[in-house]
């Protein structure tokens, strides 16, 4: 999906993981993921680079689908499909 | 079924306990089953006494103060944190190796912080180990 796309959703779980280092965003989304509901959108927040190639990898393992991501305004914003 | 990880533990220094702690992490995303056996001089690192205290590194000694200041302004968590969020995210189990604890004067479970779930031999590592996906010495 292309930048502007992913801004047009409307997640169901935002996860704020700005600020914290590796691994903790990835730990934050895997415990906010029961939060969302099937087939829901899930919006991740991070400043830690390697969370998105870290998300769509975990994403793909647990069977999620990654629809994304772009950085902006210093952190990059990810979003998840449930 | 769960992958398993083991993960011999033997350093007692902060920047090794960390890097373990990133790696427990990486596991507990992945819903991974973790043994970690705690050998020698972290048996040190997990007495009550010492959990909390010890600011010991092993690799480049000479830039301590500054890796240490990098964790506080990285916020990354201690060490002891690391672990109990894997622990709750996760199937760990903690066992300190009945040597080690000696070595320290550590005779019962009692004398480690509470992350420590048992006091085991050496066989039972070797058995982990030969059951498990990923195995590291730390």
């Amino acid at each position: 999906m292309t930048k502007e796309e992913l801004k047009q959703l409307k997640p169901d779980k935002v996860v704020d993981a700005r600020g914290t280092a590796c691994p903790g965003p990835l730990l934050a989304v895997k415990q906010a993921i029961a939060d969302v509901p099937e087939g829901g959108i899930m919006e991740i927040l991070s400043s830690d680079e390697g969370t998105k190639r870290d998300v769509p990898r975990w994403a793909k393992k647990k069977g999620y689908e990654y629809l994304g991501d772009f950085e902006e305004s210093g952190y990059f914003t990810i979003y998840l499909k449930k | 079924m769960a992958k398993k990880m083991t993960l011999a533990l033997f350093s007692g220094s902060v920047d090794k306990l960390t890097a373990a702690g990133v790696i427990l992490g990486g596991a507990a995303a992945e819903d991974m089953d973790v043994e970690i056996f705690v050998l020698l001089q972290a048996a040190f690192a997990f007495k009550k006494e010492n959990a909390m205290t010890n600011d010991r590194v092993a690799e480049i000694t000479d830039k301590k103060d500054e890796f240490l200041a990098s964790l506080k302004r990285l916020e990354a968590p201690h060490w002891t944190e690391a672990f109990r969020k894997a622990k709750e995210m996760t199937n760990v189990k903690i066992h300190i190796c009945g040597f080690a604890g000696k070595v320290w004067g550590g005779e019962k479970l009692d004398d480690f912080i509470d992350l420590a779930d048992d006091i085991v031999g050496i066989g039972e590592y070797v058995d982990a180990a030969e059951n498990s996906d990923i195995n590291l010495f730390i």
